[in-house]
């Protein structure tokens, strides 16, 4: 399988000490399914890392959840949580990891502490410690003057407090979140994103995922923009950031580029960075319009037609819809 | 393992948790099968076997004092079924409405001065008087019946009442017979023998022929007590297996795979409360068999000499019933699938296995068929207790075989857990 990343900026990431999760060319097809749901992802958070995946619905980020929760098993591809073999260690790689679901993952007809406490015995906690641990959760959600009510009285945002700190009942030192914050109200947004600081404060490493753009931007130090199961960009936000100052050339193709295409333009003089996506292709430059002719010369070489061209300024956003859309236009 | 064991009780204290608050569950677990046995076991109590305590009432209006009315009412009173009233007046108007009024099923009316009518007839008989000539007519002895009086009960009576006619027709012709030889032999006249004395037939005696060890055939209530404790028990796959999904549906299985918490255990905390749920089933059923059934006017049920046995019984059908719900939960997709699959095998496998239908009444190939089903097995092995008196050995292949399907059923299920991560 070639890269299917065209372009990451992956410098920062490599700074010390062993990774806290690293995925290497991790694909998985469901059964039947025609196209694989995640497809040669790379991808490494390090050690007391915020790192964020985004992305529309589709793009296999609950896939993604799910292998490294142990879930589903990969199709192919590894998955190394603080250095050890995900398969072959599964036991104790699931005591460091803990798991938010994105649809909360709770008994309705139980109460708050009831889910907390039957929860906390499964991650093997028990007397005192477990008593300790289920209060300090209520009070991390603040639900502590809900905690005897059902689950199924709660409101949504209420519920997804409650699922999250189920994730953090037994300490773990990493912390694995999908889309913790969709259909949710303002105030309990305000109070995830709050603590989810506090716990990268105190060292936890952190993946989450999300399709909200400023969600990704406020909390995490890095992001993957991921789409039909491939990391399209992956950078710190810094880097991105940067990326949006830029000028950008957006093309669309007559026919499908072949593979090589990112690359041979990616070494064209002048041209800063070229994302390549369905027939969709996007340059960044300091002067557009010096190297247009030159781009669209190339494109010719491999025999295709240039059906429209525009050019602009880019932010962050802009990159995130005009990868993810071209493909959806497919 | 000791860790293993904590989880195992705190996911059993869940799921007892999760079932205590569902009213209408409990209401349907507990409430509805015992419901269903006192219905069912008062409806059907006459369409088993030979119950010595159903009788019927009939009325024999002897409005003569003579020997047909004594040989009528000692034809009835010798059947254990009937329940006899005798009356030496009432019209036949009072007798239509006492059956209007549901007094009496059968009525008999014999006319007064039946008897004497009767020798009067014969005499004219033996006199040669020719048939056209003959001043007396045939007896008429009426016979009023319930419309809900069942056909052959029906055909039954009116045979009793035919033989009883006929005896007396034999004893008063033999008497004329008797006169006759008398008169006519003189000094060479030897009286007949007394037939009731030396009887020509021995007293009929059936003997029940079966295929095996002599069965006798389940009352209604030996055949609805454990029919409706194996229905109720496996109708639990359905809130088993749909509780099961739901657990899948709302996450909190996935959330359990994420931890290290093992294959049985969340099944082991799944099945046992249900499990308990059972037994009480089962306890309860019973317990209203014996204790309010008779008080309701319907049958006792005996419980046999083995509550050994009824344990080993009671437990091996409701692993297999669970086991069944675990595996349906396990392949289907959604809770509508699995709830409407496993009632639909469950009813089948209960028609089947002679739960709705008893197998006595099946013919021969069906009789076959049962054994398919894990409901006759389970039904046998009770019947095993209740009918044949037997003991733990006696229910052990029907136990076993049910421990089996238990097993099968709980490895089809754990292989499909496991292959799921
Ligand atoms: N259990 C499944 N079986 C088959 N296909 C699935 C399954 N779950 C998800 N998919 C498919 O995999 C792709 C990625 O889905 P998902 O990981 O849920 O995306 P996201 O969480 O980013 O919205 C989608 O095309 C989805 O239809
Ligand atoms: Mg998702």
């Amino acid at each position: 399988m070639n890269n299917p990343c065209p372009f990451s900026m992956q410098h920062a990431v490599k700074t010390g000490g062993v990774a806290a999760i690293e995925l290497r060319q991790l694909s998985k097809r469901y059964k039947g399914a025609r196209a694989p749901a995640l497809n040669g992802i790379d991808l490494t958070v390090r050690e007391g890392g915020f790192f964020g995946i985004l992305g529309p619905n589709g793009a296999g980020k609950t896939t993604l959840m799910s292998v490294l929760g142990g879930l589903l098993k990969p199709s192919s591809g590894s998955v190394l949580i603080n250095g050890q073999d995900l398969q072959r260690h599964r036991a104790a790689i699931k005591r460091v990891l803990g798991m938010v679901p994105q649809e909360p993952a709770i008994y309705p007809t139980l109460t708050a502490r009831e889910n907390l406490e039957y929860f906390g015995r499964m991650q093997g906690l028990t007397g005192k410690h477990l008593q300790s641990r289920v209060e300090a959760c209520l009070e991390i959600a603040e639900i502590s003057g809900e905690a005897d009510q059902r689950v199924e009285h709660f409101s949504g945002g209420f519920k997804r407090r409650l699922n999250l700190v189920i994730g953090l009942i037994h300490e773990p030192r990493i912390l694995i979140l999908d889309e913790p914050t969709v259909a949710i109200d303002p105030h309990s947004r305000a109070l995830i994103h709050q603590r989810l600081r506090e716990l990268h404060a105190a060292g936890i490493s952190i993946l989450i995922s999300t399709h909200y753009m400023e969600e990704a931007e406020q909390l995490c130090q890095e992001i993957a923009i991921m789409h039909h199961g491939r990391i399209l960009v992956q950078g710190t936000v810094g880097d991105l950031l940067a990326m949006q100052r830029n000028e950008t050339i957006q093309m669309q193709l007559t026919g499908d580029p072949p593979a090589a295409l990112a690359q041979k333009l990616q070494k064209l003089p002048g041209l800063q960075n070229a994302f390549v996506s369905g027939r969709c292709v996007m340059v960044t430059a300091e002067r557009p319009d010096e190297i247009a002719v030159q781009l669209m010369q190339t494109v010719h070489e491999h025999g295709l037609g240039v059906h429209s061209m525009g050019f602009g300024a880019s932010s962050l956003e802009q990159v995130f819809l005009s990868l993810t859309e071209s493909k959806a236009e497919k | 393992m000791k860790q293993n064991l904590t989880k195992l009780v705190a996911s059993i204290l869940k799921e007892a948790r999760i079932i205590g608050r569902d009213r209408q569950a409990l209401f349907l677990f507990f409430v509805m099968p015992v419901v269903f046995v006192l219905i069912l076991s008062l409806a059907l109590r006459d369409a088993f076997g030979e119950r010595p305590g159903a009788t019927f009432p009939v009325l024999v209006v002897a409005g003569d004092r003579g020997e047909i009315s004594a040989n009528v009412i000692r034809a009835f009173r010798s059947n254990s079924h009937l329940q006899l009233t005798e009356s030496d007046h009432a019209s036949e108007v009072q007798v239509r409405q006492w059956l209007i009024e549901g007094r009496y099923m059968f009525a008999v009316l014999i006319p007064p001065g039946a008897t004497e009518q009767a020798k009067r007839r014969i005499g004219e008989m033996a006199a040669r008087v020719p048939k056209e000539l003959l001043t007396e007519k045939p007896v008429e002895v009426r016979v009023l019946a319930d419309p809900a009086l069942r056909g052959d009960y029906r055909k039954v009576l009116e045979g009793a009442l035919s033989l009883a006619l006929h005896g007396v027709e034999m004893r008063l012709g033999g008497e004329q017979l008797d006169q006759l030889l008398k008169t006519t032999l003189g000094e060479r006249y030897v009286p007949m023998p007394d037939m009731e004395q030396t009887p020509v037939f021995m007293p009929i005696h059936s003997e029940v022929v079966t295929k095996e060890r002599g069965d006798p055939t389940p009352t209604s209530v030996q055949q609805n007590a454990p029919a409706w404790t194996l229905l109720a028990m496996f109708f639990l796959t359905v809130p088993l297996s749909v509780s099961f999904i739901k657990e899948r549906e709302q996450g909190s299985l996935f959330r359990l795979q994420t931890m290290t918490v093992p294959a049985w255990v969340v099944l082991g905390g799944k099945a046992l409360p249900y499990f308990v749920i059972n037994l009480i089933q089962m306890a309860s059923i019973l317990a209203v068999s014996v204790h309010v059934l008779p008080l309701l006017g319907g049958d006792r049920l005996d419980l046999g000499h083995s509550p050994l046995a009824i344990l080993v019984m009671g437990a091996s059908a409701s692993l297999a019933a669970i086991g069944f719900g675990i595996a349906v939960a396990m392949y289907a997709r959604t809770a509508e699938q699995a709830a409407s699959f496993s009632s639909a095998v469950v009813m089948i496998m209960a028609a089947l296995g002679g739960i709705l239908v008893p197998k006595a009444v099946m013919p021969p190939l069906m009789q076959d068929l049962a054994v398919f089903s894990p409901l006759s097995w389970g039904l046998d092995g009770f019947q095993d207790v209740f009918v044949r008196g037997g003991a733990v050995m006696q229910v052990m292949p029907e136990a076993l075989g049910l421990l089996a399907f238990s097993a099968l059923c709980h490895g089809i299920a754990i292989l499909r857990y496991e292959s799921r991560i």
